[in-house]
């Protein structure tokens, strides 16, 4: 670990270094900013209206998906995590049930400015292209169930 | 020494009231606090601990404090742990520091974070807190202001626009249910919401000052 040149490399893929974001895998439950303890995530979002089901009235005939309410989905509009508070427990990254979150190993992001480590959507994204495969599974562990 | 020498030792050289039993690296002592010093020193002299770990205190809520010390033998290489019990009310134990000099950090900590006093500590003055700080950090009834100052970022429903601060609830408050009251007859049925729920692990009575 120790060296002239601190690198990423032979850092085990378990490595706490970042949290990456995948944002298309984000469906704005906010479990993850709610079990955080040190309240370092920030999420706002809002709702659109799901095209095609419309609410077409009484008659069945005019309504594309039935005489249900409109359906609405949930689009992010912004994800950040400050990693001034962060401790680093991976708590959120356990807690998503989409997949969504990933440590990566990449230690330096080092900043003069504490409010430059709270970390936006668009940078959360770009540590996701440096999150490792996942190790492979033991010799004779049970395949997995996905 | 094994956990069972440390044990049979115990037995033999101080009164029957400290408890004693093996843990997962070496002995525990429950000592009454009368028995602390003489504990001390039996653990120093007789179980051959002559390195002072650490020392720190435990809020046990309703049961007091425990004060807590972990000392350890370099030659036999084992482990012992020391607690006892402090009522909450008045939390005084005699100072360590005759016994084991190192201590004198650890009950300056102890001292300011939990607010336990040591009989006897040469100079018992804050270590680590800003001067002019009032109360005991570490005491579970100590309200974190960050917990108070800042907006808890899980407040907001998923799809849902800010919460102005004032219509946030105050951590552990019960909230009415919007929806629950029956509507006039005729009137438009509101939809009912979901509670809205406060901060996990945040203590009741906590909230916004």
């Amino acid at each position: 670990m120790t060296g002239a040149t601190p690198s990423t490399d032979g850092l085990p893929a378990r490595s706490r270094g970042v949290i990456a974001l995948l944002e298309e895998n984000c469906t704005v439950c906010m479990l993850c900013a709610r079990e955080c303890p040190d309240w370092c995530i920030y999420i706002e979002s809002h709702q659109e209206p799901v095209p095609g089901t419309e609410y077409g009235g009484e008659d069945p005939a005019r309504a594309p998906a039935g005489r249900g309410r409109q359906r609405v989905r949930n689009v992010l509009d912004r994800f950040a995590i400050d990693f001034s508070l962060c401790m680093y427990c991976g708590i959120c990254v356990e807690a998503c049930p989409y997949d969504a979150l990933f440590w990566s190993p990449e230690f330096s992001y080092a900043e003069t400015d504490i409010a430059a480590l709270t970390h936006e959507q668009g940078r959360l994204r770009e540590w996701m292209w440096t999150v490792p495969p996942p190790p492979a599974h033991d010799e004779g562990q049970r395949p997995p169930q996905d | 020494m094994a956990p069972e020498e440390i044990i049979a030792a115990v037995g033999g050289g101080l009164p029957p009231e400290v408890g004693c039993e093996a843990d997962h690296r070496g002995v525990m002592l429950r000592v009454p606090h009368g028995h602390w010093l003489a504990a001390l020193a039996f653990a120093r002299e007789r179980l051959d601990c002559d390195f002072f770990d650490w020392l720190t205190a435990v809020d046990e809520a309703d049961e007091g404090f425990s004060v807590v010390v972990h000392v350890y033998s370099l030659a036999g290489r084992h482990h012992v742990l020391l607690a006892t019990p402090l009522p909450r009310s008045s939390p005084r134990l005699p100072t360590a520091t005759g016994i084991y000099r190192g201590a004198a950090w650890h009950e300056r900590e102890t001292h300011e974070m939990f607010g336990i006093g040591f009989d006897g500590h040469p100079h018992l003055a804050p270590l680590l807190l800003p001067d002019g700080f009032e109360g005991h950090p570490l005491r579970k009834d100590f309200v974190l202001a960050a917990r108070v100052a800042k907006e808890w970022p899980g407040v907001k429903e998923p799809g849902e626009r800010p919460v102005p601060r004032a219509e946030q609830p105050a951590p552990g408050a019960q909230q009415p249910v919007p929806g629950a009251e029956r509507p006039a007859p005729g009137a438009e049925r509101p939809v009912p919401r979901a509670r809205r729920r406060g901060p996990p692990h945040v203590p009741d009575g906590w909230g916004p000052a």
